[in-house]
């Protein structure tokens, strides 16, 4: 999953609960998910460690 | 001239020299031509009756010798540099000592503004009608790149620019640079290597990014190779080449254009504080949803409950009005409403009198009225 795919079915879940028209379970499944899916965004903001690299080294560097 | 050959029995063998001046006089008949090529290995001497260099073929790298009279060649004062582009105007010929083969130039153009403008103005017609310029080929970039590839020369200008407006919007991004020739006969087929090798090594998008130039500078990015390699590239590509007025081709080829190389940097990340609140603004609506789901549902529960408890004293009120309805409807037919509009009940002993037969004058009998009654006897009877 990409992380635009997650952030989209978060955000179409959150649409779906604030209509109101989700019954109870459906609506507790809902919130697990999107819980589910807040956590593998948020995991991928937080875990980039922001690197610039040269393609040059990286060639040398793999050389053996 | 006539080619002598030695016979040998049956077979006809020729000298060296007479093979190359069969040949040579053979080329002589050959037209007149225009040949279009990049002038390199100038070589100039004036001990030589001539200059020599090398034409190539920017497409394909094909080689051909050029000779030309050295006091023609000084006298068109071209001043030539490696790499420049020529239109030559000679005709084959053979060096015969050598058995060389070359184009001998009897005149020489530099191929000028207005002939690049033409050639440029054909290609970009041809690989438009090709579709590669096409809206429905251009790709979305993707939100958030795992990794970025940027192509740019060593000139820092650009490659900053990009860096610096990638990092400040979004910090933790990832960036791999391709450092590469951006001017001059070598670039078109360095940014070509460079965007395979940045492919190679895994990136989700690529900025090929170059500050402005003259006209020449920016030539190589409307090189027919690199156009074609970034409508190829397997991923997404934003061209910051030049300034806003420039429009190379390749910045048609590209997926998205960007006016300059800090514009490429905004559009290939997202806004980092803008993508946490929007992330924190969803886990909040989770919440909202989930908690306004589960209000509505105790809500109904309750209601359900209140009817539920509701019901048995409902049951009993029911029947208490039919119980009423009823004893009103007893009420009407008993006699003590007819009494009560004046009629007398007459008994004689237990019997209902109904009939003036069923008495006898003198006999005693018992009126009933609705309030209270009397006793009475029988005058006559009828």
């Amino acid at each position: 999953m990409t992380f635009e795919e997650a952030q989209q079915e978060l955000e179409q879940i959150v649409q779906r609960l604030e209509s109101g028209e989700a019954p109870l379970d459906e609506a507790l499944k809902l919130w697990e998910r999107g819980e589910e899916l807040y956590r593998f965004c948020k995991e991928r903001l937080d875990t980039a460690e922001g690197k610039i690299e040269e393609l040059a080294s990286r060639a040398e560097a793999a050389k053996p | 001239m006539k080619v002598e050959a030695i016979e040998y029995g049956d077979r006809k063998v020729f000298s060296v020299g007479a093979f190359n001046r069969g040949v040579a006089s053979w080329l002589q008949r050959l037209p007149t031509v225009w040949v279009e090529g990049e002038v390199t290995e100038l070589r100039r001497s004036e001990r030589w009756a001539s200059v020599f260099f090398t034409l190539k073929d920017p497409q394909d790298g094909s080689c051909l010798g050029v000779s030309m009279a050295r006091g023609q060649f000084d006298a068109l004062r071209l001043e030539l540099a490696d790499g420049d582009r020529v239109h030559a105007y000679g005709r084959p010929e053979l060096f015969e000592a050598r058995g060389e083969f070359r184009l001998r130039v009897l005149s020489l153009e530099r191929f000028g503004l207005g002939e690049h403008l033409a050639a440029l103005e054909r290609l970009k017609a041809k690989l438009a009608a090709e579709g590669l310029f096409a809206a429905e080929r251009k790709r979305p970039l993707p939100l958030l790149p795992a990794r970025i590839g940027l192509v740019t020369g060593n000139d820092a200008a650009a490659k900053r620019d990009v860096l610096t407006a990638v990092t400040t919007r979004f910090p933790p991004a990832n960036v791999l640079v391709a450092e590469t020739y951006v001017q001059g006969p070598r670039a078109a087929g360095a940014v070509v290597e460079a965007l395979r090798a940045l492919c190679r090594e895994g990136v989700d998008v690529v900025v090929v990014a170059r500050g402005g130039g003259s006209f020449e500078d920016l030539l190589p990015f409307s090189d027919e190779r690199l156009v074609r390699a970034i409508a190829d590239c397997p991923v997404p590509v934003v061209s910051a080449v030049g300034h806003e007025q420039d429009t190379p081709l390749c910045d048609l080829a590209a997926d998205v254009r960007a006016s300059t190389p800090s514009v490429a940097g905004r559009l290939v990340v997202p806004d980092l504080a803008q993508l946490l609140e929007r992330l924190d603004r969803s886990r909040a609506g989770l919440e909202r949803g989930t908690r306004r789901s589960l209000e509505r549902e105790r809500r109904r529960l309750d209601g359900t409950h209140e009817r539920l408890a509701r019901a048995p004293r409902l049951l009993l009120e029911r029947r208490r009005a039919k119980l009423e309805q009823s004893a009103g409807r007893l009420r009407t037919l008993s006699p003590k409403a007819t009494l009560e509009r004046g009629y007398a009940i007459v008994r004689a002993g237990e019997q209902i009198v109904r009939s003036g037969g069923a008495v006898q004058p003198g006999e005693h009998v018992d009126v009933e009225l609705a309030e209270g009654g009397f006793g009475a006897r029988v005058e006559e009877t009828r």
